[in-house]
């Protein structure tokens, strides 16, 4: 009966029921996106640092996980220490720089020769490898995303290069410049940022991480296998706090809205709660009729925020085609809960205050 | 016989601010099991007061009040919330039906307020009593005064009260439906024994019950025989 009497209250009124529910599927818009955003950006990153092929990563001591935050503190004759281990078959020094002109990209400086051996090479839809020190290469992603093309001239960490060739998307970052290029330009000299490793067996991979360990005890050494796992948003310093804050304000979206719906809608039904009331229903009663009309009301959002969730991002990856956004079921389960809570929160103080009406005032109510 | 409801010096004051009003001046009324009482007087005098204090929707300020043997001023408001829901059942002037609800589940809601679930047997018994039957399915917004009223008496007996409190049930209705209202309850009285209590300021209506009671300035002042 409570919830036949909540549906028919929320069919009554469909202008305040579709206002909530939409605030309140915004709310679970907000959270999804953002998580999926920061996720897939992340899980972007991962992905691509593991599709270098290589089998460690070495990195100086204190190194974030996160490349972009690393520098160039290693002298780049490490290499040829790392070289000569037992187990590494070939050594890829990188030097990495954060592009923030016309967008937010790693750029990596390679040694061709060397970054080939332990990706195994480059796949060309067009142009050709680095040659000069202006040539940079662009993924297809990234060619796509910005309408690039071999042979046009590229802006760059305020340096304009000469798109040499279009590369498939999956090996590290998305743009690559020769290292001596960059190491010029971010004054580097003879510096990497990190050194990937090849071994000669993949299951070596451990015994090299022994002996890298042991020539460079200080330094951060990975293994790529599990790198995704590594990834995460602790790694990215403020990343944590953003979502949070993000989550906070959507919840708070979600308390406001359904709060004062609620409290209109007492309002409104004062002269129902009142006769609620000469029928003999117990405050408990009440409070249950108030809390199921605003779950209702939540859940119809959480539905609706889903989806929602599906067309923004279809929506955010026609305009940005080299964003990575990652829906997962937990979170949409997190969201929905967020949402939820958030209404029954909003909706507490109204069924309190419904609860406690006077029912002769309340039935004299015009 | 014991008096299914009693009250014994019953007074109510409102006070607001410096200001009192005794709204109820030293009631004492008695009703038996199976009487049908009108309560009249003129406007402001304490009736509708009077019906909210014994049916436990307002505390008395001093006296008592007896309802089936269980004294309300010295109950709670959820053990007379409790009471109510068991053994009183309300008619108002202005029907009070749920707006969003049919005529069927403003019935049913009280089933299910009285906590005892749906029961088909006594729900259609009261809906072939009260003529409803082609009118189930009908928002109040559907449906005409007095089968709202009809839809309202449905309710308020529906769980088997043991006294009906009816604050002007006719006060909004013509005077044909009016009467079939009355003689609704008329019925009820007679032929199934419900304790019905009833205020009005028609002279008409008041016949209808065993016995009038007269209030005025919050006191019963007569106390006189029915139809």
């Amino acid at each position: 009966m409570i919830g036949h009497l909540v549906l028919r209250n929320a069919v009554h009124r469909p202008v305040r029921t579709a206002i909530t529910v939409i605030a309140v599927a915004i709310e679970v818009t907000l959270v999804i996106i953002v998580v999926g955003l920061t996720s897939g950006l992340l899980l972007d990153t991962a992905k691509r640092t593991e599709g270098v092929g290589a089998d460690i990563m070495v990195q100086p001591p204190s190194a974030s996980v996160f490349m972009a935050f690393s520098g160039a503190p290693m002298p780049i004759s490490i290499g040829k220490k790392l070289a000569q281990l037992e187990y590494v078959q070939a050594v890829a020094p990188v030097l990495v720089q954060f592009n923030s002109v016309n967008g937010l990209d790693l750029v990596y400086g390679i040694q061709p020769d060397t970054f080939r051996q332990v990706s195994n090479g480059f796949v060309f839809e067009a142009g050709r490898d680095l040659e000069d020190a202006n040539d940079i290469l662009v993924d297809d992603v990234y060619a796509r995303a910005k309408k690039v093309q071999v042979g046009q001239m590229l802006h760059v960490l305020e340096h304009d290069f000469h798109v040499a060739g279009i590369i498939e998307h999956g090996k590290g970052a998305r743009l690559f410049v020769l290292m001596s290029t960059l190491q010029e330009m971010s004054g580097a000299r003879d510096k990497a940022s990190i050194f990937f490793l090849k071994c000669d067996r993949s299951d070596h991979a451990a015994a090299a991480i022994d002996e890298v360990t042991q020539l460079l005890p200080r330094y951060e050494v990975r293994p790529l296998k599990d790198y995704m796992s590594q990834i995460t948003s602790s790694s990215v310093p403020g990343l944590d706090v953003f979502i949070n804050v993000m989550i906070g304000i959507a919840v708070g979206i979600g308390f406001l809205v359904t709060f004062l719906s609620m409290y209109t809608t007492i309002i409104e039904r004062t002269r129902e709660i009142g006769v609620l009331k000469s029928l003999g229903a117990s405050k408990g009663y009440i409070v249950e009729i108030i809390l199921s009309e605003s779950s209702v009301l939540c859940l119809g959002g959480v539905v609706v925020g889903i989806g929602l969730s599906y067309v923004v991002r279809v929506a955010l990856l026609r305009i940005f085609p080299a964003l990575s956004i990652l829906i997962t079921v937990r979170w949409m389960c997190l969201a929905g809960l967020i949402a939820l809570l958030g209404g029954l929160l909003g909706a507490g103080y109204p069924a309190w205050l419904a609860s406690r009406k006077d029912p002769v005032e309340a039935l004299a109510y015009e | 016989m014991e008096p299914i409801l009693k009250t014994e010096n019953l007074c109510k004051v409102y006070r607001s601010g410096k200001v009192e009003l005794a709204a109820l001046r030293d009631v004492s009324i008695e009703v038996l099991p199976g009487e049908f009482i009108s309560i009249m007087g003129p406007s402001g005098c304490g009736k509708s007061t009077l019906l909210h204090v014994i049916g436990g929707l307002a505390q008395a300020t001093t006296g008592r009040v007896l309802l089936d043997g269980n004294d309300l001023t010295q109950m709670s408001d959820a053990a007379r919330t409790l009471l109510r829901r068991h053994k009183v059942g309300f008619i108002f002037q202005r029907f009070n039906l749920l707006p969003t609800l049919d005529a069927h589940h403003n019935i049913a809601l009280a089933q299910h307020i009285h906590g005892n679930g749906f029961d088909p047997h006594r729900f259609d018994a009261v809906v072939e009593l009260l003529g409803l039957k082609e009118r189930l399915h009908h928002k109040p917004s559907e449906l005409s005064g007095g089968e709202q009223q009809r839809v309202a008496i449905a309710r308020a007996i529906i769980s088997e009260p043991k006294i009906v409190l009816a604050d002007e049930p006719t006060g909004n209705l013509d005077t044909k439906s009016s009467e079939s209202v009355l003689a609704l309850l008329r019925q009820l009285n007679r032929d199934l024994g419900q304790t019905i209590v009833m205020i009005t300021h028609n002279p008409e209506a008041a016949t209808y019950g065993n016995r009038v009671l007269h209030m005025r300035d919050g006191m019963v002042v007569d106390n006189l025989p029915g139809h």
